[in-house]
């Protein structure tokens, strides 16, 4: 039972494989086309956000939201799809759907241009020459809208599980290597991988439910589904939302329960062990008071963890059953259903619990993995304004576990240009503190006497900058300017900046 | 060669207190609206008597200050297109020099005495102003008006110049990677030369920048804002070095500025979390129609010091006066709405963190805290 997504480009043969693979399994298949009508058929303007993503970079807020729409949409089908069993899927960007499940095969198809080439001839009716100019401008805004929707590009081979060349396999041989593929144990559903689908399915129902309804579709929202716990997070200027929301989400079928916080924006923590006594708790909760933000929490575990659901065919690895486990890592109020209990969770219970009784929870939930994974979360992070990378790589050494937390910032800043800091960092950059209250001291004195300078020798200055000085000094003025303005403008910037923060203006 | 230092104003406490006033209304409107913040302050320090051309030197030197501190924390935050910058920044350079020639020699060919000195210069200042940011307003109210008669009430810009222009990639076409686009270095010339002179004639150049990268290159507005302001950085640095050169920078104006600009920027940035963006829009573009008409009611004394209009001197005072009426109203008017929501946010940020929760189909309230 596994999802086998491809991701085929236009004119290739991706359409072709999905229908040989359906005549040799017998799995359904979707492709995007049936996915895009039924979206168009919801009243989803995908044809407006296609053109404006194409056409200009310039995305509107308005379409911003359309396309959190369309992909909501399109990942609650899938998840309804692929609920039941296997599941075919081609189309655009196919890797790159479902995020984090681990029992889909992302393939990708490089398919011979000359063989796409005499496709867009006979589908088209264009000449060579123009088909290939067609070609080549199809390519470019497809691969314009992966970057936009996904955030990634197009042929990274890091996003896909297998990626095959058509010129010397024939397409049944590639479908026969599929199938093979598909039935391997590390394709196979685990409890993590499918309870990640009822999660992800669960949010993205939500927030079409959401994104949807008259009483909510203008609120800025951002929503997470957890084990049947459905969190929203919406603005300090949406007076009345979260009732709303409630009223809205009552209706919403497998939430359990629904938690509305208001916050500006989102903390993300990420952490392998959390508690709420902890230092780092305390001065990630300080730092939410001040920005008025609430924290959502990702907990980190070993990939070894999430194989533990592999099927009995897996050689040497344990099985443990799928049924029965709708529950899950998250454990605020449904601790009956969890699938690890909450000694287990390494206090992320404990702690979403100690969140929400201060209303700063933006749910929580634990991902299987690394570097890969832990960006493939971020990446999704729409409403997320820092990342905080705690305790991590606990078994290893002090210094190597620094080293490894630093490595793992500077991949995730590179690859997704996010805000992010250790905890380390923290109370040096975001909180008011002993340093903090030195550093505004002396930059307070230094502003003081640079202004009392200035102001107690007015006439010699001007003298220097407009009058006989200037006239023998004219580039000796200018270069003080050019050097003394930033000199008070950094100066002065850390006296305001480090005030506002200790009156709690950031 | 004239001893310029006379040109200089007289600061007293008042004037002084005014200045940072200016500083800190500009700041919070530049937070707020994400512009430089000049069009409220050049005016500003000249209705306060500041000549117009020192006003731009000591604005466009304070500019500079501020945009290397802030570039400083776009850049890492990963939004600076330093390729998009160069390309701009080398047209920027000579609109920039374009501004401070004419700005210069209309200061100094000037041919009245006291006041009426620096009436060419305070003309022409005003008469750009007042037609640039007239334009800008307009198009804003315009855009809003027509997103608000949509049925689902867009918020978003219009991208109809940008999509025009995707059509024709006159080249040669360059891609700018951070910003994700292709733009052709025509385009690019064009605006990076009117930046560049804006920047030089009134001080503004993000206000026409920021747009002319989102609207007309296609640039994701986060980077539109880091990028200009990285550039704004250089084009700062070199208009504070040429008119610093040519005797005009009140580096005493700069210190007072930045007194209440890096004060109030925290507080509009703040602002725009917390408004609704067409209030943004919309008290943006009301509070710059004030400043032009601000600007526009000081035009006839300059008029009349250079001879081209014939009336009493001592209408120069009321017609002052309204100028600065406005001006203040406008700014004051802004700032204060800006400030009223930030204030609220604030306070309703300590007083009101609450999860609302519903388990078993009753909604339940958790987590309200008591104001800290």
């Amino acid at each position: 039972m596994s999802i086998v997504m491809i991701s085929s480009a236009a004119h290739d043969v991706g359409k072709e494989l999905a229908l040989s693979l359906e005549k040799k399994t017998g799995w359904p298949s979707l492709s995007r086309t049936e996915l895009v009508e039924e979206a168009r058929e919801h009243g989803i303007k995908l044809g407006r956000l296609e053109t404006s993503i194409i056409k200009s970079p310039v995305v509107p807020e308005r379409l911003a939201k359309e396309k959190n729409l369309y992909l909501a949409f399109i990942t609650a089908i899938l998840c309804e799809k692929g609920k039941g069993g296997n599941l075919i899927y081609q189309g655009r960007a196919g890797h790159l759907l479902l995020p984090g499940v681990t029992h889909r095969l992302r393939v990708g198809l490089m398919t011979p241009g000359e063989m796409r080439v005499e496709n867009a001839m006979r589908d088209l009716r264009l000449p060579r020459e123009k088909a290939q100019v067609y070609l080549d401008q199809l390519d470019e805004d497809f691969n314009k809208w992966v970057r936009y929707v996904h955030g990634v590009e197009r042929l990274d081979p890091a996003q896909y599980d297998l990626f095959v060349n058509l010129h010397n396999v024939s397409l049944p041989n590639i479908s026969a290597t599929l199938c093979s593929m598909a039935e391997l144990p590390d394709f196979q559903p685990t409890p993590v991988s499918l309870r990640l689908m009822d999660n992800l399915d669960l949010t993205a129902r939500a927030k079409v439910l959401l994104a949807t309804h008259e009483l909510t579709r203008d609120l800025d929202l951002g929503i997470r589904a957890v084990d049947g716990v459905v969190t929203v997070t919406y603005m300090p200027r949406q007076e009345g939302a979260a009732e709303a929301i409630l009223e809205v989400l009552q209706g919403l079928k497998g939430c359990k329960e629904a938690r509305c916080t208001m916050a500006e924006t989102n903390i993300l923590w990420v952490q392998e062990s959390f508690s709420a006594d902890s230092e780092n708790f305390q001065e990630i909760v300080q730092l939410s008071r001040r920005w008025g933000a609430a924290v959502e929490l990702l907990r980190v575990a070993p990939p070894a963890q999430r194989v533990q659901g592999l099927p009995e065919e897996s050689h040497g690895i344990e099985r443990i059953p799928v049924q029965g486990t709708a529950g899950g890592t998250y454990t605020g109020g449904v601790e009956d259903d969890s699938f690890e209990s909450e000694g287990e969770d390494n206090g992320l219970s404990h702690t979403m619990e100690a969140l929400v009784s201060m209303g700063r929870s933006a749910g929580g939930e634990t991902i299987y993995g690394a570097k890969d994974e832990i960006i493939d979360k971020i990446r999704g992070e729409s409403n997320c304004s820092l990342v905080v990378l705690g305790d991590l790589f606990l078994e290893k050494g002090r210094e190597a576990r620094k080293r490894m937390i630093r490595e793992l910032s500077l991949a995730i800043r590179e690859r997704l240009k996010a805000p992010i800091i250790t905890a380390d960092e923290m109370s040096s950059r975001f909180l008011f503190g002993k340093k903090q209250a030195i550093k505004l001291l002396g930059f307070a004195a230094l502003v003081i006497c640079v202004y009392i300078l200035v102001f107690s020798f007015q006439k010699p200055i001007l003298n220097f900058l407009g009058g006989e000085i200037h006239e023998q000094w004219k580039w000796l003025a200018s270069i003080t300017v050019a050097l003394f303005v930033p000199f008070v403008a950094y100066c002065y910037s850390a006296v305001t900046g480090l005030l506002l923060k200790l009156i709690g203006i950031d | 060669m004239h001893h310029l230092a006379v040109h200089f104003v007289d600061i007293n406490l008042a004037t002084g207190l005014q200045v940072v006033l200016l500083g800190f209304i500009g700041g919070v409107l530049s937070g707020f609206i994400g512009s430089g913040g000049a069009f409220f302050m050049t005016p500003g320090m000249m209705n306060l008597g500041v000549e117009g051309v020192i006003s731009v030197a000591s604005n466009i030197t304070h500019k500079f200050g501020k945009a290397m501190v802030g570039s400083r924390k776009h850049g890492e935050a990963g939004n600076v297109d330093k390729k998009l910058a160069v390309f701009v920044l080398g047209t920027a350079i000579i609109g920039i020099q374009l501004a401070v020639v004419i700005a210069s020699k209309l200061f100094r060919e000037g041919t009245g005495h006291g006041a009426a000195k620096g009436a060419g210069a305070n003309l022409y200042i005003s008469i750009v102003f007042a037609t640039i940011l007239l334009g800008v307003a307009l198009s804003m109210l315009s855009d809003l008006i027509k997103t608000s008669r949509e049925p689902e009430g867009g918020a978003g810009p219009s991208t109809r110049i940008a999509d025009f222009l995707a059509r024709f990639n006159l080249p040669p076409v360059i891609h700018f990677k951070v910003a994700d686009t292709k733009v052709s270095l025509w385009v690019i010339l064009a605006v990076g030369t009117a930046t560049g002179y804006l920047a030089g004639t009134i001080g503004v150049g993000g206000f026409i920048g920021v747009p002319a990268m989102i609207y007309v290159f296609g640039v994701p507005t986060a980077v539109a804002a880091g990028t200009e302001l990285y550039l704004a950085m250089f084009m700062g640095a070199y208009g504070a070095l040429s008119y610093a050169y040519q005797g005009f920078v009140d580096i005493r104006l700069t210190l007072l500025l930045y007194l209440g600009s890096l004060v109030g920027i925290y507080l509009g940035v703040y602002g725009v979390k917390v408004v609704n963006e067409k209030v943004i829009r919309l008290v943006t573009s009301l509070i710059i129609l004030l400043c032009v008409l601000s600007r526009i009611i000081a035009i006839p004394i300059y008029l009349r010091q250079l001879g081209y209009l014939n009336i009493d001197p001592g209408w120069d005072r009321y017609f002052n006066l309204v100028s600065k009426f406005f001006l203040f109203a406008s700014g004051i008017s802004g700032c204060l709405v800006i400030l009223f929501y930030v204030v609220r946010a604030y306070r309703q940020r300590r007083e009101m963190h609450r999860t609302l929760q519903f388990a078993g189909g009753s909604p339940v309230k958790r987590g309200e805290a008591s104001p800290a």
